[in-house]
């Protein structure tokens, strides 16, 4: 990690005073072949909080949010949930750690030979010991809260891409999550879908309290639900801070992202984007 | 690269894989428990049965045919042979320990490998490439226990029972040959088939089918599990699946023969 960046990140790190962070992740080095993804990410994410990690296509954003899901493991670095490592955890402790997390796919990630219902009973029948009847009312629960009703019997296929992401959302809230993960919410939605998504986080998080944790690269969204956003380029983190704080922010690369200007992709931007 | 470096890293990738097969091996075994109707959970059972449905009931009409052909054409081959000898009998002993020692369990192991082999391992792979496995494994569900054992159990109840379906057809097969060829009734052929096979024989096919259904189930699915890519990486994985799980099987099969013959005369 180079010490700019690491300065950058770890000023903004004491978000709440003494508060312990409930996700962070330290040193995070993430190496596919002998491509470096991630060169050493910090990042502290605390209760309650919406944090958007914001970046252009390629920084690495994803690989980022999949770390923090435990779906894979770095080459080096350490991520605690809840103050327990996730990295080095056995197979039971982080099947215990993911029963907390919601995840909602960028691809929805629907199983199609299931009904909607079907999909969103899931986790409670293979986590929960409730009877058919109180897991059916469940999903019909799970489903009114996010916006779909009379669903219970379609199957994924049958519904529109907004919807397909609303259902796979209330999948993820099925277990009553602490922490809900969602990655490219609003892609390939259109604008007015895209802002019930929006409001649909916003509301899940009053109601709920719940934490919640964005990657995007869709900068309207990203300014209405975040407390706090994350910029990423190149695998590092350039700041971390508010949504005020990140929109006046003088780095220059973030300055160009916020801007949307088109700009000559840098050769190190090029070579990692492309990989020659 | 040198040839030695080659030829070295194609060693290692093998030696991987059967690791890879083996650990996903003794991991589905150990959670075959789950898909019991009295332990496991009610959605695993039913989709074992759903799976024992796919597999063996309706791969049967295929296998039936291809097994009775096959007896008829050992019979004929056979026959021809024979007749110069003066022992068109043998025909019969021929189809009947042939098909209940090898052929059965092979062809049920090809046909089921074409229809379900190929199925699932373009099923995991889509899993795969679609999040869905990725899904899974954030719900705390172990994939390999929700996608791979139900159909491992399945393949355990089933290919034994599509091997016996098979060295049925085959055997009937051969008695059609030897009703216009030899002028014996089916049920002296039947009569005679029983007298001269040995349980060593049928234990063996039921031996080797329960081999076989376990190579085709865990094959189909690695190679759905370690799919890359897109679409395309799914058309790869199954192809990869077919030609693994004939190769493996026809190997199993040389294994499980010599054993019979030196360990169990």
């Amino acid at each position: 990690m180079n010490e700019t960046t690491s300065t950058a990140s770890r000023r903004h790190l004491p978000h709440k005073s003494g508060a312990e962070p409930l996700v962070s992740a330290r040193g995070l080095v993430v190496q596919y072949g002998d491509r470096r993804i991630l060169h050493g990410i910090d990042l502290d994410i605390y209760k309650g909080e919406t944090m958007v990690i914001l970046g252009p296509s390629g920084c690495g954003k994803s690989t980022f949010l999949r770390h923090l899901e435990a779906l894979e493991k770095p080459l080096s670095g350490s991520i605690r949930i809840k103050g327990k490592e996730i990295v080095t955890a056995p197979t039971s402790d982080l099947l215990k750690i993911r029963r907390m997390m919601g995840i909602s796919f960028q691809s929805a990630a629907m199983f199609n030979a299931m009904t909607v219902g079907d999909n969103v009973a899931l986790p409670l029948r293979e986590h929960t010991d409730l009877a058919e009847s109180t897991i059916l009312l469940m999903t019909r629960m799970k489903l009114q809260q996010v916006g779909l009703e009379g669903v219970e019997e379609m199957y994924p296929t049958q519904l529109s891409g907004g919807m397909r992401k609303r259902a796979s959302l209330a999948r993820a809230l099925a277990l009553d999550p602490e922490i809900l993960f969602f990655d490219e919410p609003s892609a390939g939605l259109d604008p007015i879908i895209a802002a019930g998504i929006d409001q649909l986080i916003l509301r899940l998080k009053d109601a709920f309290q719940m934490t919640i944790v964005v990657v995007t690269h869709e900068l309207h969204s990203a300014f209405r639900i975040a407390d706090r956003m994350c910029m990423m380029d190149q695998g590092r983190i350039l700041a971390v801070g508010t949504a005020q704080e990140i929109r006046q922010h003088s780095h220059p690369r973030i300055r160009q992202f916020i801007g949307r200007i088109a700009g000559k992709v840098d050769k190190a931007s090029h070579q990692y984007i492309t990989g020659f | 690269m040198s040839f030695l470096d080659s030829v070295g890293r194609a060693a290692v990738r093998k030696v991987e894989y059967v690791g890879g097969l083996s650990i996903q091996f003794w991991h589905g075994l150990r959670l075959s428990v789950r898909v019991s109707p009295f332990a496991g959970r009610r959605l695993r059972w039913k989709q074992t049965v759903e799976q024992m449905a796919e597999i063996g009931v309706r791969s049967l009409p295929v296998l039936c045919l291809v097994a009775g052909a096959t007896g008829m054409i050992i019979a004929l081959q056979s026959g021809a042979e024979l007749r110069k000898f003066g022992a068109m009998d043998a025909v019969i002993n021929l189809v009947g320990t042939g098909m209940t020692r090898e052929l059965g369990p092979l062809i049920a192991a090809i046909v089921v490998i074409g229809r379900s082999g190929s199925a699932i391992s373009a099923e995991v792979s889509t899993m795969v490439v679609t999040e869905e496995v990725d899904a899974l494994r954030a719900m705390a569900i172990d994939p390999i226990e929700f996608v791979l054992v139900p159909k491992f159990v399945a393949m355990m109840v089933m290919m034994p029972c599509a091997t016996v379906v098979g060295v049925l057809s085959g055997i009937l097969g051969g008695g059609v040959f030897s009703y216009y060829a030899l002028d014996i009734t089916l049920v002296m052929y039947l009569q005679r088939t029983v007298e001269i096979l040995l349980m060593r024989d049928i234990l063996s096919g039921l031996v080797k089918a329960v081999v076989f259904g376990s190579i085709i189930v865990h094959v189909g699915c690695l190679e759905g599990f370690q799919v890359t890519g897109g679409p395309e990486g799914v058309g790869h994985s199954t192809t990869n699946a077919v030609v693994k799980s004939i190769f493996l099987v026809i190997l199993a099969d040389l294994v499980c023969t010599a054993f019979f013959y030196f360990f169990w005369r």
